[in-house]
């Protein structure tokens, strides 16, 4: 593009500056929220009072702070559970499939111990882990399920996975509503709440599953950067008939990836259901736990397969959710501005990746910037 | 074709006026292209007469392509100009060039291989918006192609085509856009030798009934040679020499094209060891489920080089890949080293001492994205030398990539640079030295100097024998006869699966063996 006597053009970048990162996501949220500031004008509400009344919330507030960390920490279990297949090349779109299973096995532990007595207390740390074991190990037999058959039959994972996602959608409707084994006493069409002393403690409204996802994000990446394993994984994602020259064995680490994946997924379930305060059961709308779960994808895909990059941008994607939605109600703007703006972030994240292997250079007109060359061929 | 004809004409009333016809119709002035920490061109003159072949030569990284792609318009020059029939022009894009009839055809293939010939030909033109005539464009190009003599099935799908016919497809394209200067890159790196015959002959009836200009970037000699009117020599960016091709002799040229004289090494038959791989009546199938690999019988002992000759598409690919497990066999039987491992996987391959050089460089051998320490960990991440307790030992692959660096001289800023960033020769000498880093006693040498320059072939040669002479059998598949010639103990030409023959060197001799790749003299399962 011609700016007077400049030029701007994208030039292939080699390496990376350090930090760059960093500002080109800030860079990403900056425009997206700039965006989105026509959606407030559309709407007659003060531009400066809607982005006040979303971080206020999101971040400022004890209340929207803790549901933001609580959501955070879902979306992150659901980003490595996306992340890891990823980096084998493989899409595990199975995520909101994964984490059902993961609830209900989190929910079958004290179902299958009281024997039915929906009201028995327990008080057992002992039990909570069997819990977030069992939701893992379900997340993981899922995930699984897809691995073996893409492994071992090359059936494409992106179908099983989603029509997995049906299947146990379904799966938990039966076992929730009319007469499912899981249902409420009060058969309102969602679980039974799960007994006191089997909700997972808190630390001031924050429950122990966010040590589990910090710690994970960071031996995910000493896994991929450190060990042999990750590096096979690498490998076979980046380039598969190169892994395999290696002496890589695809079809096993196609399953590891996948009941890996899937083992995070579990653990989301378990976390949406057992852990949140005021939730602790398998409500009606779990349907929207399962939409959520996406974000994960999304936000394992802007962080370039970095489990540690990934926990801003899922916190940021938590934030402006539930800020939004707020804001939606505070200030009356129309339904749908929460998305709307996860939207535009999303958009903004994306474009910004041309920025990671592309840079804009301002360059001075090949005539300007050169000694003057003659308009006529001169002798060589 | 109302653009291309009005181009064209425009174009030959540049090209008629007096001055410009003495000056040339492409003309370069103190090119200068700087990359980072790269010098690619440096004050760089060219000048390309009307009609003419004229040849590019340099050795790998000596600018010739950056040179082409700022010609073309893919690359802005830091210094220097362009000139078209005398005038000052700049591009800032191959819009531009195409604008003014200089037209490229890339080294590798730019075709959507699941589309027909025609409708590759038309995608892109400008004169198609919206809607395509297929109809009106059958016609013309069909005219273009009985006029310059290339005749392609035009409904014909890319993916069904040989490589030879893909490169006519974008020649074509490139006519069919106007294009009266033709550059082509490495245009017969990827051609058997009577698809390069094909292809040289009617690039000189283009230049010579047609007018058309062709810029042939190579570096090799004999196209040089045989081709060209007129030779420009690039080394280390800059021009090191101008000839007239009728003037110059091979010897010259890679005198200047290296700077000094290369001796290519020839083998010492040393005392034969032990038997290390023995091949009984070894099948394949190729990935279209046709045997292609139909009774291959051979034994080659340690210290020896066995030097596989053949036309691609014989069933090479196939043998090299069932050797290293990347391929079931259908039946036969391979012993390595006493040991029945017809059915081992790659990885129990590397661990007994069986290293592939595969001839897809970058699709197969080493994984662009990835540093070339990672890369060298591709065949290192299973040995627990450097992966302990399920850790791999970075310094120590830090370490032998930069011996590797060091001993096969390869030109990389750092260890961990990624791989794409290497030129071609540079990523061979990379996997070669990789593989033989870990001392193989079987190595599988699968076109190892395709596409490499005159230096980086004598290297990759040279480590070959290196190979040899510390202990290893050597299964050389080429299809370089003289190089098969120059290496090897033992000959054997492959034709459709089989071996012709498996001939002591001293019995092979090159008349025979070329018979015998082209199917001549065939006999069932040439066994030794």
């Amino acid at each position: 593009m011609r700016l007077g006597r400049h030029e701007l053009t994208l030039e292939p970048r080699q390496a990376l500056p350090p930090g760059y990162t960093v500002l080109i996501a800030a860079g990403a949220i900056v425009v997206a929220l700039a965006l989105s500031s026509f959606l407030f004008v559309s709407a007659d509400a003060s531009v400066l009072g809607a982005y006040r009344s979303i971080f206020a919330y999101a971040f400022l507030n004890p209340l929207g702070l803790t549901a933001t960390l609580q959501r955070a920490i879902y979306l992150l279990f659901c980003t490595f559970a996306f992340l890891v297949p990823l980096r084998a090349g493989l899409w595990n779109i199975g995520l909101p499939g994964q984490v059902f299973a993961g609830a209900l096995a989190a929910f079958a532990v004290p179902f299958a111990l009281r024997g039915g007595d929906t009201q028995a207390s327990f008080a057992s740390g002992g039990l909570i882990i069997l819990m977030v074991v069992a939701a893992a190990a379900a997340g993981a037999a899922v995930g699984g399920f897809a691995g073996v058959l893409r492994a071992r039959f090359q059936v494409n994972e992106i179908l099983v996975t989603m029509m997995l996602n049906s299947i146990m959608f379904w799966l938990v409707a039966y076992m929730i509503k009319e007469g499912g084994p899981f249902m409420s006493p009060t058969g309102e069409g969602e679980s039974f709440a799960l007994p006191p002393g089997l909700r997972a403690p808190l630390w001031r409204g924050i429950p122990f599953t966010a040590l589990l996802v910090v710690a994970a994000a960071v031996l995910l990446d000493l896994l991929f950067a450190k060990t042999a394993l990750g590096y096979r994984i690498r490998a076979l994602g980046e380039n598969p008939a190169a892994a395999r020259y290696g002496g890589i064995i695809p079809v096993m680490l196609s399953l590891i990836v996948f009941v890996l994946g899937g083992a995070f997924a579990g653990v989301a379930g378990y976390h949406a259901f057992t852990a949140i305060p005021g939730v602790y059961k398998i409500a009606g709308n779990y349907g929207f736990y399962g939409d959520l779960a996406f974000y994960g994808l999304i936000s394992a895909l802007i962080a370039r397969g970095s489990a540690l990059g990934a926990v801003p941008i899922a916190v940021l994607f938590a934030g402006l959710s539930l800020g939004a939605r707020f804001a939606q109600g505070a200030l009356h703007l129309p339904f749908g501005v929460d998305y709307a703006l996860l939207g535009l972030l999303m958009m903004t994240f994306v474009g910004s990746h041309v920025l990671y292997t592309f840079r804009f250079a301002l360059r001075r007109t090949t005539a300007e910037v050169l000694r003057p060359v003659a308009p006529e061929l001169p002798e060589a | 074709m109302p653009d291309a004809a009005r181009r064209v004409h425009n174009l030959q009333r540049v090209v008629s006026a007096p001055a410009a016809a003495a000056r040339g119709i492409l003309a370069a002035r103190r090119i200068t292209k700087r990359f980072p920490g790269v010098l690619a061109l440096d004050r760089v003159d060219l000048d390309v007469a009307p009609g003419e072949i004229h040849a590019i030569l340099g050795q790998n990284g000596a600018g010739k392509t950056t040179l082409m792609n700022i010609l073309f318009g893919l690359v802005q020059p830091d210094d220097g100009a362009l000139y078209l029939g005398g005038r000052q022009v700049s591009f800032r894009s191959p819009h531009d060039a195409l604008a003014q009839g200089i037209g490229m055809v890339h080294q590798t293939r730019r075709l959507v291989s699941a589309h027909t010939v025609l409708e590759n030909i038309v995608l892109g033109h400008p004169r198609v918006r919206g809607f395509l005539d297929l109809r009106g464009a059958r016609s013309d190009v069909q005219a273009l192609g009985t006029r310059y003599g290339f005749t392609v099935d035009l409904g014909a799908r890319v993916w069904q085509l040989p490589e030879g016919e893909r490169q006519g497809v974008e020649i074509l394209k490139a006519l069919y856009r106007g294009a009266r200067i033709l550059i082509l890159d490495e245009p017969t790196s990827a051609l058997t030798p009577p698809e390069v015959k094909t292809l040289l002959a009617g690039l000189g009836a283009l230049v010579r009934d047609q007018g058309v200009t062709v810029l042939l970037v190579t570096h090799k000699l004999p196209i040089v040679m045989a081709a060209s009117h007129r030779v420009t020599v690039l080394r280390g960016g800059r021009v090191a020499a101008r000839l007239r091709t009728a003037e110059a002799t091979e010897e010259i040229l890679v005198k200047h094209m290296v700077g000094r004289d290369i001796t290519f090494r020839t083998p010492e038959r040393a005392a034969a060891g032990s038997p290390m791989i023995q091949v009984e009546h070894l099948t394949a199938h190729n990935d279209k489920g046709q045997l292609a690999l139909r009774g291959v019988s051979f034994s080659l002992r340690e210290k020896e080089i066995l030097g596989i000759a053949g036309v691609t598409g014989n069933g090479q690919d196939e043998l090299a890949q069932v050797l290293a497990g990347l391929r079931p066999a259908v039946s036969g039987r391979v012993r390595f080293d006493g040991r029945n491992v017809t059915r081992l996987s790659p990885l129990e391959r590397w661990r007994m001492g069986i290293g592939y050089v595969p001839a897809e460089r970058a699709e197969v051998a080493s994984i662009a994205a990835f540093s070339l320490v990672e890369n060298t960990a591709l065949t290192y991440h299973f040995d627990p030398a450097f992966a302990r307790r399920g850790l791999l030992d970075d310094s120590g692959l830090k370490g032998l990539t930069r011996r590797i660096l060091t001993d096969y001289n390869i030109k990389a800023p750092h260890e961990y640079a990624r791989a794409q960033h290497l030129s071609g020769g540079n990523l061979q000498k990379l996997i070669l030295g990789r593989v033989l880093s870990r001392k193989p006693r079987l190595l599988i040498a699968h076109l190892p100097t395709q596409g490499l320059d005159v230096e980086a072939t004598a290297f990759v040669r040279s480590a070959l024998l290196d190979a040899k002479a510390a202990g290893a059998a050597v299964l050389l598949i080429s299809e370089d006869l003289d190089e098969i010639l120059s290496l090897s103990d033992w000959v054997a030409p492959i034709y459709e699966g089989r071996f012709g023959a498996v001939l002591p060197r001293e019995e092979a001799d090159a008349e025979l063996i070329g018979a015998m790749m082209a199917g001549l003299g065939h006999r069932e399962d040439g066994e030794r």
